[in-house]
């Protein structure tokens, strides 16, 4: 991927960021999602040097970098400064979103903290697709601004029948009735290896001693699962 | 009995009291030809230093001047360093209800201001948002505002300034709220206090109170307080209005002398409609202030 102008954008592997990015993007950590389900959180980042670079990147023909890194406030204040970054997997969405938008045969606009949310933005409460870069909140399409029951639905559909993977969320889902004002649609949690990395160094690494503190806890943790469940394992009595 | 005949007799003119009389006479007098239910006045002057009330701590549905304290809280976390007045906030149209936490959305039909709901799905800085709830009276900015500080950060910043007679319990528009009789309410006294406060400079800092100062300055309806001043007068002032009440709380900047803040409440019958008492009390006060000092 390029910015524009010719120049790669560099891909990262977020375990080499500074201390304190590390605790913000939280690489490799475990998250639930609302049904208490684990997610691992991405590790490989697009780095995205400046706001100029942001708006020159193009991922499609119509989606650009800069709308997937939208936010406001509620987003950590270090992760609004440049270089920004941003899971590999957006690539991914801008593919589908392209296609989504050739459907509706009308401009498609993610909205504000509709892309890219990091696990500390304030909305994150639980693991959902936007904190891997493969969810949209989508709050206009073309001049039509997405207010009605009527027309996110009528959306809805139209996205999922552009591909089975393309989940959305039915209209009113906060509380199940009343009062929404977008499309979301997700891709799940897609991780994406790009192939500059090459993957010498795993979460946990190979060498003896680990990297990281949350690596060591689980490490321990699963040998001492896999202890418990030998325990556990009785084999059948001879004869 | 005639109206007239209840009142006490005037005294004599030159004095401070005969100015409180007058006005006493001629509040009464406008609560009655405009039919209103109730009528809540607080006014203090720089210049002379009158304090002067009228049903001052009688507690009205609060409409928009509401928004005066949301102004407060915003000031109170950008000193505290806890908001930037830059940051951007998303605008959307979705806010959840303090009574049954169900979610619901503005009638932006009604809102009338562009200005924020063109926006929607983009954002808008706090600072725009504070205006835009201030001068164009936007439910979409105040929702928006108090999402972010949150109903207890704009009760603590009355709380902390001893504003009493303001209580602040949600956003706009929260029909269920409505519904189960949960309110803003505010007293003619407990906006007085909020406004010297900001007229002092008193409210977090100088620059604080200049920065609320400019943007009261640029309300732009007029109906109210102003209507009642001449021309040439600055009003930096809120008003709040739904179908059975009509509010203006300001600021008065006249040249040559400190400015006394005003405020005026009313409350009158939905089919009597809301009319000009505001503004006759404004001219009334405006006419006896001007007795006293040019006589």
């Amino acid at each position: 991927m390029s910015d524009g102008q010719g120049a790669a954008i560099k891909v990262i592997d977020a375990f080499d960021l500074d201390d304190e990015l590390r605790s913000l993007l939280k690489p490799g950590e475990m998250v639930l999602d609302d049904r208490k389900r684990r997610h691992r959180l991405p590790r490989y980042f697009y780095e995205v040097p400046s706001h100029e670079a942001a708006q020159a990147i193009r991922l499609t023909q119509h989606f650009g970098l800069n709308e997937f890194i939208l936010v406001d406030l509620r987003e950590t204040e270090r992760l609004q400064q440049f270089p920004r970054y941003i899971p590999c997997a957006v690539r991914v969405l801008a593919f589908y979103l392209e296609q989504f938008r050739a459907a509706a045969g009308a401009s498609v606009h993610v909205a504000v903290n509709g892309g890219y949310r990091s696990p500390m933005h304030k909305m994150s409460t639980h693991a959902t697709p936007h904190m891997w870069g493969t969810a949209a909140d989508i709050y206009r399409i073309g001049s039509t601004i997405l207010k009605t029951k009527e027309t996110i639905e009528k959306y809805n559909e139209l996205a999922e029948d552009v591909a089975e993977e393309i989940d959305v969320y039915p209209y009113g889902h906060v509380t199940g009735n009343t009062a929404d004002d977008h499309v979301h649609l997700d891709l799940g949690y897609i991780t994406v290896v790009p192939r500059e990395i090459s993957e010498d160094r795993m979460e946990v690494p190979q060498e003896a001693k680990p990297r990281f503190a949350f690596e060591e806890r689980r490490r321990k943790e699963r040998r001492s699962a896999a202890e418990s469940g030998a325990a556990a394992f009785r084999p059948p009595p001879a004869g | 009995m005639t109206l007239a005949a209840k009142l006490p007799l005037a005294p004599p003119k030159d004095s401070v009291a005969a100015a409180e009389v007058s006005l006493y006479r001629n509040v009464l007098k406008i609560k009655q030809e405009h039919g209103l239910e109730n009528l809540g006045i607080a006014f203090w002057d720089a210049e002379t230093a009158i304090q002067w009330s009228y049903n001052a701590d009688f507690y009205f549905h609060a409409a928009s001047t509401m928004k005066l304290a949301v102004l407060l809280g915003v000031f109170r976390q950008v000193e505290r360093g806890e908001l930037s007045l830059d940051s951007a906030v998303h605008v959307r149209n979705r806010f959840t209800s303090i009574v049954n936490q169900e979610p619901f959305m503005l009638d932006l039909g009604r809102d009338a201001d562009p200005d924020v709901y063109g926006h929607l799905g983009k954002t808008l800085t706090v600072r725009e948002l504070a205006y835009w709830m201030i001068t164009k009276s936007s439910n979409l900015a105040t929702n928006l505002l108090v999402d972010i500080l949150g109903i207890d950060t704009i009760q603590k910043a009355l709380d902390e300034l001893d504003i009493d007679g303001i209580r602040i319990l949600r956003g706009v528009e929260d029909q269920a709220a409505y519904d189960a009789g949960l309110n803003n309410e505010v007293t003619a006294t407990g906006l007085l206090k909020l406004l010297r406060l900001i007229a002092e400079g008193k409210a977090y800092s100088k620059q604080a109170c200049e920065e609320m100062l400019n943007i009261l300055l640029d309300q732009q309806y007029r109906s109210g307080i102003p209507a009642g001043l001449p021309e040439a007068a600055r009003v930096a002032h809120k008003t709040g209005n739904i179908s059975t009440v009509h509010h203006d709380a300001g600021i008065v900047f006249l040249e040559g002398r400190k400015p006394y803040v005003l405020v005026i409440l009313t409350q009158f019958a939905a089919e009597g409609g809301r009319g000009t008492a505001v503004a006759d009390v404004s001219r009334d006060i405006f006419n006896t202030l001007a007795g006293m000092l040019y006589e």
